[in-house]
């Protein structure tokens, strides 16, 4: 372990963001796995341990991480400060997103089960759509493409405009509480998920005051 | 997640830079040398008479590396002295030990810096002051120990004698030939200005001290940003292994590389504020530091003449390794350094003008006092 001192290594900046989207990996094997249990009929119990242990891996990793950028500002001075600042929130945002699947996977354990809902085919396609999100959020963490950042955050937008639909249209919807509650709750959990996946590509391109906020100052995060 | 990235030297002429300033640095401790040798017998006399006394030497080991803010530096310009024959062993061990205390004055006036956060102000001042205290703690026993044995400075002659295959002075540094050159045409040029003997020597003594200081700094710096990042990569194993022999490994590693305790001790402050790291684990991080900042002095004793400036510098490495030896070797002593720092810590966030006071008393007043009183 000593003699490694004495081999070049990875950059720790490169390390620290290559762990990033490993942990963005862990978090959507997460959502997958909550997202089978409450839609695709897998027994939640099955499942809750491997999300809970993910969840737990990413937990770890994002204490490791902020101290490794504690570390790298003790060695470099104020050189990176705003990349440092800018893994903080986007760590944050990450272990959020882990606990969104724990959320997902909390209705399923609830007995919750839209396997088999005429309704299905939808919610199997914007699950679909979600989980490639993190994929490209991901890409465009390592790839740091602007275009493409802004192309997923219009994208983003226009889900959480849907979600938004939804969530409106099942409050005012004429069915009972169990049919309509359950699939609100959902819409919110994905809106979050997209939100904050929308938040992890906007820390990749945007400088470290505008995170998080709209050009005419107003929050764009609409919840944690 | 762009960084606009500063302007950075080619990592080879960076290296190329470093070889170049440690020639420098060499040629620093020989023109010291020089020129003490060429004020002649009077003057060296004046000068060094009231370094007979070891107290005195002790505290002008402190107060002269606080000046310059660096052990390498002063343990450096001891060897040269010794080397000249300015200086004896025996007047230079004190010396020595009192540049190790001095030393940790830098990361104790980092650790102020967080003075207004009490629980980062805590953390922060504890883990500066266990480099204090351990260093405090050391002389302590270790300073009567070798004036009533001399078995730290037999030690060190027993190893400069292993390490020079010789028994005696006639021993000759390779390097101390590399250097010859420029010191001559230095003590050539200041001859060709008419200055007499004695201003000769103060002039070869102030750009010996000069080139030195200076070029400790450069290797320092340009060290720093060359193994940045596997000084990154050190200490973030030493997060995440704990402390230990591998944390004062990695210790002493980082400070051969930047030549400097300081910075190695430093780097932690910052780490240990935040809480990111443990004062248990910082505790042999800074122990290996001290031992690894005696590099220095060891380079310096390669251009000077003579096995007594081989035995000076290792006397500080021995006197650092004796030291983790009593203090984290016996298992009683180990944490009395850590209670110590945590107790001053725990005192200081009640009443922050502590902490001042105690830099200033243990760095400044008390030293000066001893100096003036018993010289």
């Amino acid at each position: 372990m000593v003699l490694s001192f004495f081999k070049k290594g990875e950059s720790p900046l490169d390390r620290i963001s290559h762990e990033t989207v490993l942990m963005l990996g862990d978090a959507r094997h997460s959502f997958d796995l909550a997202s089978t249990a409450l839609l695709a009929g897998a027994d939640a119990s099955a499942v809750s341990s491997d999300i809970r242990a993910t969840d737990d891996r990413i937990n770890a990793a994002e204490q490791r991480l902020r101290s490794e950028l504690v570390v790298h500002i003790a060695v470099h001075g104020g050189d990176d400060i705003g990349v440092v600042m800018g893994y903080t929130l986007l760590l944050k945002k990450i272990e959020r997103i882990g606990d969104q699947a724990k959320n997902i996977l909390d209705l399923a354990e609830d007995g919750i089960s839209l396997s088999g809902a005429p309704d299905i085919e939808d919610f199997l396609t914007r699950r679909q759509t979600i989980s490639q999100m993190y994929v490209d959020a991901a890409d465009i963490l390592v790839s740091l493409d602007v275009d493409s950042a802004r192309q997923f955050l219009d994208r983003s937008m226009e889900m959480n405009r849907e979600c938004e639909q939804k969530i409106h249209d099942y409050m005012r919807s004429d069915e009972p509480g169990h049919w309509a509650v359950p699939r609100a709750v959902l819409h919110r959990y994905w809106k979050r998920i997209v939100a904050n996946l929308a938040g992890i590509v906007t820390s990749a391109i945007e400088p470290i005051q505008s995170l998080d906020y709209t050009d005419d100052g107003s929050t764009d995060i609409v919840d944690d | 997640m762009s960084s606009t990235a500063p302007l950075t030297l080619p990592r080879w002429f960076r290296g190329l830079l470093v070889l170049a300033i440690i020639y420098l640095f060499l040629v620093g401790v020989s023109s010291l040398e020089s020129g003490i040798k060429v004020m002649g017998a009077d003057t060296q006399e004046r000068l060094f008479s009231s370094v007979s006394n070891p107290i005195v030497g002790l505290f002008i080991g402190v107060v002269g590396t606080v000046l310059v803010q660096s052990s390498s530096a002063s343990t450096s310009l001891i060897v040269g002295l010794v080397a000249s024959g300015a200086l004896g062993l025996d007047q230079a061990v004190p010396m020595i030990m009192g540049a190790n205390i001095g030393t940790t004055v830098t990361n104790t006036l980092v650790s102020l810096g967080h003075v207004r956060q009490s629980q980062e102000f805590r953390r922060a001042l504890s883990a500066a002051t266990v480099h204090d205290f351990f260093n405090l703690m050391a002389v302590t026993i270790l300073l009567p120990f070798e004036l009533l044995t001399g078995r730290i400075s037999w030690l060190a002659s027993r190893t400069a004698e292993i390490l020079t295959g010789s028994g005696g002075s006639e021993w000759k540094s390779p390097i101390k030939a590399w250097v010859k050159h420029p010191v001559g045409w230095l003590k050539d040029g200041l001859k060709q200005a008419s200055l007499e003997e004695t201003s000769l020597g103060v002039s070869m003594v102030v750009i010996g001290i000069i080139v030195v200081v200076v070029s400790l700094i450069a290797v320092t710096k340009n060290m720093k940003a060359l193994i940045a990042e596997r000084l990154e990569a050190s200490m973030n194993r030493v997060l995440g292994r704990g402390g230990g022999l591998v944390a004062m490994v990695i210790g002493m590693l980082v400070t051969i590389s930047v030549q400097s305790s300081s910075i190695t001790t430093s780097i932690l402050i910052p780490m240990a504020a935040a809480g990111v790291i443990s004062l248990r684990n910082i505790y042999p991080v800074t122990l290996g530091a001290n031992v690894g900042t005696t590099i220095t002095a060891l380079l310096a004793a390669l251009a000077a003449s003579g096995s007594d400036a081989l035995t000076i510098a290792l006397v500080h490495t021995w006197f650092n390794v004796l030291g983790i030896v009593v203090l984290y070797g016996i298992p009683f002593l180990r944490p009395l350094p850590i209670r110590c720092a945590e107790l001053l810590a725990e005192l200081a966030v009640k009443r922050r003008s502590l902490a001042v006071g105690w830099v200033v008393s243990v760095f400044v007043i008390i030293p000066l006092l001893v100096i003036a009183i018993f010289r």
